[in-house]
């Protein structure tokens, strides 16, 4: 299927093709947002700065490449996918995680959240909640937690997210019904 | 319509893929809002523990800010003309204090003014060592030493001196010692010990070449290729040789030795003999094993004789260093 570009579009398209020419602003704006598709990825805040910096730093340098097929931050969001994939495949990981299982604090889970929780056996359910999430996603293949983070942390469409991780509808689709299967079977447990 | 949405549905809906009926009926039916909101707030809170746990590891982590300035500066031509005016106004400066320097009444001016110090390079030069004390020699004759003028001095001995030297030698070369100190000069034809008395041409009863009573290839009662009664290299004052007015040290301090893991389980016993220098406040040095024994009892013989302390032996009421030798017994009870 070609993609015809309207007339109408042209101009965001041009817009998207300069927003790399302040790339300084770039940074500033995206940073947070890679580092904590990264670092939730990942769970290592050590790890999850330098792949950032890496991340940026291969942006800079492919930024001739950058057609503006998608926006700035799908770009970014997707040279970070990869980064992620690679760090793992690299088996650097495997050592992390056993050591670093819990470097997620519970309790910095639980202080986020929103309002409305006044009563504490609300919050206390609620981070149990949130915990029993993190667990869940941290046990799902790369695949599926990559999946599941960019849909359910950083709300992107799926459109964005076939961009991203470079599958298919279908298959990001399945990874995000078995994630969720797996996160209602924890919440049930929970409830139980 | 009436039909409440599947749980595929609810995770489609959450998903963002659902059709236009499965989304209408989720805003609309108060059943399925609660239901898709039992697996919707979890992940809500999940989100937004994330984003909070994020924003805070990013505020404490490092400023890793100025690895990455990607400012877009380039040196155009004002940079470079800067750097140019830079470079001229320095190489000038320079240029100029080069050029004072050199004027005479400049140089005067400073020479006059200017208070130098010399630095204190004492405590950074190394020390003279002590003459080492020198050689020996002699080929087993019955007879003394003769009397003659020393050898000359030479940083490496190649030819032993000898009283009687070699007719027609295939490669001649010049009996020498090694010394630091200028010998007495004696007027003599032949070479000897300057110190002998006796006249009568012998080697001295030393063995090792040269002349005297020691061994090595030097002359005099020590050893090595130097000459007196010490040992290595130079002309006397190193450790004097028991005997001849001088007291033998004896021991004020002992340690015993311990046996070796090793010699202990083969039973093994016998004794090392080491030869030590005891100096002139009674303490060991420069041990060595002469006669070994193995299974690592020698080190533990030199181990502990490291640690006795002597009366040191005196030549003429003074205290004196002396060579030793030491017999270490190892026996098993």
């Amino acid at each position: 299927m070609e993609r015809v570009i309207s007339s109408e579009a042209m101009p965001a398209l041009v817009e998207r093709v300069h927003s790399l020419d302040n790339f300084e602003a770039l940074v500033e704006q995206y940073r947070p947002r890679i580092f904590r598709f990264i670092l939730a990825s990942l769970r290592n805040r050590e790890s999850a700065e330098n792949l950032t910096q890496d991340c940026f730093v291969r942006a800079y340098q492919a930024r001739d490449q950058f057609r503006g097929a998608s926006s700035a931050g799908t770009w970014l969001m997707q040279i970070a996918a990869n980064l992620v994939r690679s760090h793992e495949a690299s088996g650097r990981l495997k050592f992390w995680r056993r050591t670093l299982r819990g470097d997620v604090d519970p309790s910095d889970a639980g202080d986020a959240i929103p309002d409305g929780q006044t009563s504490p056996e609300q919050l206390a359910a609620a981070k149990q909640q949130v915990e029993r999430i993190w667990k869940v996603a941290g046990r799902l293949s790369g695949k599926q937690r990559t999946v599941f983070l960019l849909r359910f942390v950083e709300d992107m469409e799926l459109l964005e997210i076939t961009t991203v991780t470079g599958m298919k509808e279908g298959t990001v689709k399945t990874h995000l019904f078995r994630a969720l299967k797996s996160v209602r079977a924890a919440l049930e447990e929970q409830t139980k | 319509m009436s039909q409440h949405l599947s749980r595929l549905q609810i995770s489609e809906y959450l998903i963002g893929s659902g059709d236009p009926f499965g989304q209408w009926h989720a805003r609309e039916c108060p059943a399925c809002r609660a239901e898709i909101k039992i697996l919707a707030r979890p992940l809500a809170l999940f989100r937004a523990s994330v984003h909070r746990w994020s924003e805070r590891q990013l505020s404490a982590g490092v400023e890793t800010a100025p690895v990455l300035q990607f400012t877009r500066e380039s040196y155009d031509r004002a940079w470079y003309s800067a750097g140019a005016y830079s470079l001229l106004v320095h190489g000038a400066m320079a240029a100029l204090l080069l050029v004072a320097g050199s004027v005479k009444p400049v140089q005067r001016f400073a020479r006059d003014t200017a208070t130098l110090i010399a630095p204190r390079l004492k405590p950074y030069l190394p020390e003279k060592s002590a003459v080492q004390g020198g050689g020996g020699g002699g080929t087993r004759s019955p007879l003394e030493a003769e009397r003659g003028k020393p050898p000359k001095i030479a940083p490496r001995q190649f030819t032993p001196p000898r009283v009687d030297p070699f007719e027609n030698p295939k490669l001649p070369m010049t009996p020498a010692i090694v010394s630091s100190l200028e010998p007495p000069d004696i007027p003599m034809p032949n070479l000897g010990d300057p110190l002998s008395r006796l006249s009568l041409p012998s080697n001295g009863t030393g063995f090792g070449g040269g002349i005297g009573s020691g061994f090595g290839g030097g002359v005099g009662p020590g050893k090595g290729p130097g000459a007196g009664p010490g040992s290595e290299g130079g002309v006397t004052g190193g450790a004097y040789r028991i005997g001849g007015g001088v007291s033998a040290p004896s021991v004020v301090f002992k340690v015993e030795p311990e046996y070796s893991e090793e010699a202990r389980k083969a039973k093994f016993q016998g004794t090392v003999v080491l030869q030590l220098v005891v100096d002139e406040k009674g303490m060991p040095g420069q041990i060595r094993v002469v006669r070994p024994l193995g299974l690592g009892l020698d080190q533990k013989a030199v181990e502990a004789v490291a640690k006795w302390r002597f009366q040191p032996g005196r030549k003429d009421g003074r205290p004196v260093a002396v060579i030793a030798m030491i017999e270490v017994n190892f026996r098993l009870l």
